[in-house]
């Protein structure tokens, strides 16, 4: 009989943001002009579409970062992520031989409430950054029932 | 010349893949929010389509859309084009390089080859085959969502683009728009893409079907190969009678005016 056991799931937890830098320029603002997404639906993340994203994640899970722009003929960047640093510590990587950026970072313990970061892009040639600080990482349903 | 329109497609493979279905996995964005489309990044968006006018009266030309479809969770768009060729043909040839120090150090009975040769397999990575029919420009070559090689079952790959293969239903059986695929020096697209002209005098909204091709990996006797997997989703247009108007100055063509 095979056997059930599967490797391991290795698939990073992929923030994606959808953004509008044209529109964010125009109009100053980032609400209504940055879609934020994740690619953990299936574990119950919730607030896709919008700039309150909740990412559902476990102890030990990698998330990766990164930006596709609506307009690819406008610079947009994730400039810095700010996190509390007991939960994880985002890092800024580039896809080897690019320097195209994405941000990492491995969630270090478990996730009981919902821990709210900052996310902070450059647009354009402006120098001062965009940011949000609506987006969240939470933890299970259930908090201490451990699903295995 | 024509207004062009884009519609991004952007899909959630995985998760896609997961429940074999498209449905809650697309989110759809265009470039006319400003005229009116709504439901921007949901899998609900409706494309405004305005008139045959500009707003000085003047008859404009039909009106173009494209689309775009990507990736969610994969490498982003915005790396080189010929980006996973590129990555295939460097982490080739770093191990090539490296079999030269493997032979040289062949001789040496405290150096075990069997371990040095299995590293640079893993170095290397695997290759999947192509299936017949597939349409992606999946790479032979595996990689993983940072551009690394994937060397074994179980390790998260980074999905091929999605492929538009077809766009039915009632749009394009009522006469309003007419699509097809079009060849493009352009290399965002990979030199295909999809457009469609529309007849903008007749106002309404009109469902349209995008049939879309997503790659599966699939591992037989620990051999990957790409496996096409075909789903359909709905999206609509609204066509409406209002004028067109230049996004800058908010009339038609004609002279610029002066601040």
């Amino acid at each position: 009989m095979p056997s059930k056991a599967k490797p391991p799931e290795s698939r990073p937890v992929t923030i994606t943001a959808v953004i509008d830098p044209v529109a964010a320029l125009a109009s100053g603002a980032l609400e209504g002009n940055l879609f934020l997404y994740d690619t953990n639906k299936a574990e119950g993340s919730a607030g896709f579409g919008g700039t309150d994203l909740r990412t559902r994640v476990r102890s030990g899970d990698r998330i990766i970062w990164n930006v596709v722009v609506l307009e690819c003929e406008t610079y947009a960047a994730l400039d810095e992520i700010v996190i509390d640093e007991k939960v994880c510590t985002p890092e800024r990587k580039v896809y080897p031989n690019t320097d195209i950026a994405y941000w990492t970072a491995t969630v270090k313990r478990h996730v009981t409430e919902p821990v709210p970061y900052r996310l902070k892009f450059r647009l354009g040639t402006v120098t001062e950054p965009y940011a949000v600080s609506s987006p969240a990482l939470v933890g299970q349903a259930g908090a201490g029932k451990e699903q295995r | 010349m024509a207004q062009q329109q884009g519609i991004i497609v952007l899909v959630d493979i995985a998760n896609a893949l997961r429940s074999r279905t498209l449905t809650g996995n697309v989110y759809l964005f265009d470039n006319m929010k400003f005229l009116g489309s709504t439901g921007q990044g949901t899998p609900d968006l409706v494309t405004i389509c305005p008139g045959t006018y500009w707003s000085d009266g003047s008859q404009a030309t039909e009106q173009v859309l494209n689309w775009l479809p990507a990736s969610l969770g994969s490498i982003p768009p915005t790396v080189p084009r010929s980006y996973h060729a590129d990555r295939a043909q460097a982490t080739d040839q770093e191990a090539l390089e490296e079999i030269a120090g493997v032979a040289d150090r062949a001789g040496d009975p405290s150096v075990d080859t069997a371990a040095e040769l299995e590293g640079l397999r893993r170095r290397v990575g695997a290759r999947a085959r192509r299936q017949r029919g597939g349409r992606a420009p999946a790479a032979p070559k595996v990689l993983d969502v940072t551009g690394n090689v994937v060397t074994g079952e179980g390790q998260a790959y980074n999905h091929p683009n999605p492929v538009i293969t077809d766009i039915t239903g009632p749009a394009v059986e009522e006469k309003i728009m007419y699509p097809a695929q079009y060849g493009s020096p352009d290399m965002v697209s990979d030199g295909w893409y999809w457009a469609a002209s529309v007849d903008t005098s007749r106002p309404g909204t009109y469902r349209y079907t995008m049939h879309i091709q997503l790659h599966e990996l699939v591992w037989r006797n620990g051999e990957p190969a790409w496996e096409p997997v075909d789903y359909t989703c709905d999206s609509a247009i609204k066509v409406i009678s209002d004028p067109k108007r230049n996004a800058f100055t908010g009339a038609g063509l004609g002279v610029l005016p002066i601040p």
